[in-house]
């Protein structure tokens, strides 16, 4: 009996010791599998639960990116359009996620429609720079305003100057 | 018994045609004489009068009724005063003084300078108002048309607009267009929204109504829906919505813009915009927005279709040569050929009635945007404009009467002339209209 009672002490210690074990490993590498970027899916996939703490996910603002500007009638980039796209390139680098919409604004001159494609065209220009830099076609899509959302309502050059422009929208991250 | 019955009625006959015919020789002086203002650039219209309505009836007439007398007459003044044609008299009240006159007859008419006249007499038989008109030749003093127009009350403006319609087609045979409807984008608050108004910017209404921004209306050919561009759905996509109902379906929503809808002649094609090549591209639709054929290829902005009265050709502009151009090229796009050199930016092309013309928004030296009009050769252009800047110019279904925008004011407004740059108006008040477009005839 007592030998039978040692053998019993000893499988319940052994029992305890491999759970203690494999909970030890399992602490361990619960950090290592999901990096810290994709937390946010993570918690989208499981809206109805009520989310764990949220561990610091460093986030991208929208304001960060840069607006760029555009000569009157004209699609192509300056150099200081092109400066600022490499901001934004940098940006888009450091946060791999980061999905973005490039819209494309011209100034109140000319017609609704021409400007709804000249608009267009701006936006295209500025994707396409970023293609080239090597961010990937399908993290960037395109919309144009027109002429339709001026930032400046006034009517003076500083004014059009102001709203011949591309701005970056976070459409994800 | 006999013989004076048949007098009688040869005299009625006699007396008929020589109304008939007298109202076309009428009637084919006052139809040429406008198109070849704007040939000649000399300004001759018909002076027309209208007089103030009298009542006929034999009771007592109440305040209210005055007023829709009063009322009506002011419509049909109104309109024959737009009227491209026309131009209309105003009572002299000096004069009338002077010469201790009560009521004017055709004679005192002409004296103040009316190649016609338009009498008004009205009865009220129950809820209805009737009106009968009567149109004199004050040269001859004599009375050579006549009608009658009978509504509700509550219709006076539908009515003034029904007997101005009846003296249009009287005196030129055409159609009057005072029965038609506008259609014109408004800004409320970040979103633009379009509105539906009587041609003369009255019984306003608002048609979409999605808190988003709404372009490029044109009405389709039968009058009952409006084609148009809406950011509905996020990217910019064609819409049409039914006027009657306000229910707004999705026409065609190809990768990119979908913008810049111009209805065929027939009504069975679509001339618009797609961006869906990576660049604007006008390609030809069927109404429930199926392609049937790409029609420019060109890495240029191509945009802004609009079609001849016969539906062979279509006319577009351009960037290609590096500044927006007035083009035209048939409907297979082929036969290309470029229509305006003068100007550093022409867009928005229109096509007469006639088809011998376009209008378009043009950028001359002066460095504004005014509109401008040019023979389909390429020659005679001409400035129509001269303040502000000035866009989205569309035809009355007439053909005699321009809609576009302009900022002359200082608020964007909606504002008709005639054809010729003459009689410009402004049709509505509150600042942040644009993109007008004229309906059919109802």
């Amino acid at each position: 009996m007592k030998r039978f009672g040692l053998l019993a002490v000893i499988g319940l210690l052994a029992i305890a010791l491999t759970i203690s074990v494999s909970c030890g490993k399992k602490k361990e590498i619960a950090p290592e599998t999901p990096p810290v970027d994709t937390m946010p899916v993570i918690i989208k996939d499981t809206t109805p639960t009520p989310p764990p703490p949220p561990p610091p996910k460093p986030t991208l603002k929208e304001s960060r990116f840069q607006t760029i500007n555009f000569d009157f009638d004209k699609f192509n980039l300056r150099s200081d359009a092109r400066s600022s796209l490499d901001f934004n390139y940098n940006l888009l680098r450091d946060f791999p996620d980061v999905i973005v919409k490039i819209e494309g604004h011209c100034d109140e001159r000319g017609t609704v429609e021409y400007n709804l494609s000249l608009g267009e065209k701006r936006a295209k220009a500025a994707q396409d720079y970023l293609v080239g830099l090597g961010v990937t076609a399908n993290r960037i899509s395109i919309i144009s305003y027109g002429k339709e959302r001026p930032i400046d309502t006034g009517h003076t050059e500083d004014a059009w100057a102001k709203n011949r422009r591309c701005e970056f929208r976070i459409v994800s991250q | 018994m006999r013989l004076p019955a048949s007098l009688m009625l040869t005299f009625i006959i006699t007396v008929m045609g020589f109304t008939s015919s007298f109202a076309q020789a009428q009637r084919d002086v006052v139809r040429n004489i406008f198109f070849d203002t704007l040939r000649t650039g000399d300004v001759r219209v018909t002076t027309v009068g209208v007089d103030d309505m009298k009542y006929i009836g034999n009771q007592y007439i109440n305040q209210d009724d005055s007023t829709y007398m009063n009322s009506v007459t002011a419509v049909v003044r109104r309109d024959v005063d737009f009227y491209a044609d026309f131009e209309l008299v105003l009572v002299d009240s000096f004069y009338l003084e002077v010469y201790e006159i009560i009521d004017l007859d055709p004679l005192g008419w002409m004296r103040l300078g009316a190649d016609y006249l338009v009498k008004l007499e009205a009865e009220f038989p129950g809820r209805n108002l009737r009106v009968r008109w009567r149109l004199f030749d004050t040269a001859r003093r004599q009375q050579f048309a006549k009608g009658t127009v009978e509504m509700d009350k509550v219709h006076w403006r539908q009515l003034g607009h029904e007997i101005a319609n009846e003296i249009v087609h009287t005196m030129t045979g055409e159609d009057g267009i005072f029965l038609t409807k506008i259609v014109y984008a408004r800004k409320i608050g970040s979103a633009k929204e379009l509105f539906i108004a009587d041609y003369d910017g009255a019984n306003e209404r608002q048609l979409t109504n999605n808190g988003s921004i709404n372009i490029s209306p044109t009405f389709s050919r039968d009058g009952k829906s409006v084609f148009y561009t809406s950011y509905t759905g996020g990217d910019p996509h064609l819409y049409r919505i039914n006027i009657e109902s306000g229910q707004a379906v999705l026409v065609a929503d190809y990768p990119g813009i979908v913008a810049a809808p111009a209805v065929s002649p027939d009504g069975n094609k679509i001339a618009c915009v797609l961006t869906r090549d990576g660049n604007s591209e006008i390609y030809l639709l069927e109404p429930n927005g199926k392609i049937i054929k790409r029609l420019t290829r060109h890495r240029a902005i191509d945009t802004a279709p609009t079609w001849s009265p016969d539906g062979q050709l279509i006319a577009f502009s351009s960037d290609r040569t590096g500044r927006p151009q007035v083009y035209i090229m048939d409907i297979l796009g082929l036969n290309l050929r470029r229509i305006t050199w003068e100007g550093s930016y022409n867009d928005s092309p229109i096509w007469s009635q006639r088809g011998d013309r376009l209008t378009f928004v043009s950028r001359s030296r002066s460095r504004r945007f005014d509109l401008a009009s040019i023979d389909t050769s390429g020659t005679d252009y001409r400035v129509l404009t001269e303040v502000g800047m000035n866009e989205n110019p569309h035809f009355s279904p007439d053909g005699k009467h321009i809609i576009f925008s302009s900022d002359r004011l200082g608020p964007r407004d909606i504002f008709t002339m005639d054809i010729s740059g003459r009689n410009q108006r402004r049709l509505t008040r509150h600042g942040r209209c644009s993109n007008p477009t004229w309906g059919p005839l109802p």
